[in-house]
């Protein structure tokens, strides 16, 4: 069964890094450069995502998302670099096709922040496994009933699409035409979604009373499975990039005192 | 009965993963048939129409949390907005009556479509551009550009094109499901149920 997260236990520094210094990291590599509002600061912070990452030995991990990210990014910058309402100066143009400048530059804007966010999301996802972040988030108050959720669509989600390959089979040794023109693979889709659906809500009814017979419901405290191993320059990390968003947000008030 | 009534026992607790595992199927099968839908809220609808507009909303939003923190592709987070209000409508219209009867069904997937095309259209503008990554959409929003209409209002027909049949068919699935389902599982959900006692 494979996992739908994306977590590599490589033992690098980042995989022991507490998941909330890098939840701080994303949220201040999103928002410096949508605050400083410069066009320079998206490289700036993409370079030190890729750093990270490489640093992190998860690099290679990472290419597929940006890849996956390209042929929407390659749509942006052909609908706005030929059809831009403020388009007025010609950059290229490529026989019948005229890019223009303003089109471009903005693509370029959305181009980057969408390949900032991925790569600073990357530094997590990539290095953080999903049970550890759920169990720092529960000890800091988070709801525990919110952590099982979270948690058990880990384990429902690849026993789920076990079901779905074993359905799609035996569909398939019916006679059931999953291959083909629109229509035909349309029609396929209710007889092969219905059984799983079906068979994985009547399961919801003996998980919920095989949690119940556990005392998921008590009002008791409950202890830890996992103790997590301290990690030096954790808190001076979270520091600093907290004063980074600030001084980036003074920034920004201070341009509209001025303007 | 109350509208945002809501229970929280272990029953609804284990429906919202169960939820989120359907969203996920119905991507994955929209993907390998090759459709040219997303599909991938029908565990949402699923939610919402069982657990009411909350269970609805906690199914959407937690959705596109969980694939967005754990699967890299932090697009979807800022479409739990959207998730969020398909839970919400889609709850409303089943709590009003409006799941039992197909053309009422119907008229739940139109609010519900809607609902998404709102919330999504400004989100569209703000992070794409007004694409939305559908082919067929795009390219309406491609001849909308090219024919001088204002971004707001090519990606608000780029939302339309895409978003109503989309949720069309996936309240259609929802409804042939909900009607397949034994009342012993659907009764665990029902907010207004009473418990008799017998001593």
């Amino acid at each position: 069964m494979k996992s739908i997260s994306l977590y590599v236990d490589n033992g690098s520094f980042l995989t022991k890094v507490h998941p909330f210094t890098k939840l701080m990291y994303i949220a201040a590599a999103v928002s410096v450069p949508l605050l400083l509002g410069r066009l320079w600061a998206f490289p700036c912070l993409i370079a030190a995502s890729l750093c990270l990452l490489a640093a992190g030995g998860v690099l290679k991990k990472a290419l597929p998302l940006i890849a996956f990210s390209f042929t929407i990014l390659i749509t942006i910058f052909l609908i706005h670099g030929l059809f831009n309402q403020n388009n007025a100066t010609v950059l290229v143009s490529l026989g019948p096709l005229r890019f223009y400048r303003e089109g471009l530059l903005y693509a370029l804007r959305i181009g980057f922040n969408i390949m900032n966010m991925l790569l600073s999301f990357a530094v997590l996802v990539l290095t953080t496994r999903p049970s550890d972040l759920v169990e720092e988030l529960e000890k800091r108050g988070f709801s525990q009933r919110f952590g099982y959720i979270i948690n058990s669509v880990f384990q429902i989600v690849p026993q789920m699409t076990g079901t779905m390959n074993t359905i799609t089979d035996a569909q398939r040794s019916r006679g059931l035409e999953t291959e083909g023109s629109l229509s035909t693979r349309a029609k396929a889709f209710l007889p092969l979604i219905s059984p799983v659906v079906m068979s994985s809500l009547i399961n919801t009814r003996e998980r919920a009373i095989a949690l119940e017979v556990r005392g998921f419901g008590s009002g008791r405290k409950k202890t830890w499975l996992r103790e997590r191993e301290k990690h030096r320059g954790d808190s001076a990390a979270t520091i600093a990039l907290g004063i980074l968003i600030a001084v980036a947000l003074v920034f920004r008030i201070a341009e509209m005192i001025r303007a | 009965m109350k509208l945002f009534k809501t229970k929280f026992d272990a029953a609804v607790i284990v429906l919202i993963p169960a939820c989120i595992g359907i969203n996920y199927l119905g991507k994955l099968f929209a993907q390998l048939l090759k459709l040219p839908l997303w599909l991938d809220s029908i565990g949402t609808c699923i939610g919402g129409c069982l657990g009411g507009p909350v269970i609805g909303a906690i199914c959407g939003a937690a959705n596109n949390l969980i694939y967005g923190f754990t699967t890299g592709d932090s697009i979807t987070l800022v479409y739990a907005l959207t998730s969020l209000g398909i839970g919400v409508a889609a709850g409303i219209m089943a709590r009003l009556g409006f799941m039992q009867s197909f053309p009422k069904a119907i008229l739940t997937a139109c609010v519900a479509g809607l609902t998404a095309v709102v919330i999504s259209t400004p989100l569209n503008i703000i992070f794409w551009g007004g694409t939305t990554g559908n082919v067929w959409g795009d390219a309406v929003f491609a001849a909308t550009q090219a024919a001088g209409m204002p971004v707001a209002l090519g990606s608000l027909i780029d939302e339309v094109v895409v978003d109503v049949p989309d949720k069309l068919i996936t309240l259609i699935v929802v409804f042939f499901i909900l009607k397949g389902l034994p009342k012993k599982l659907t009764a665990l959900y029902e907010a207004d149920a009473a418990v008799e006692r017998l001593d």
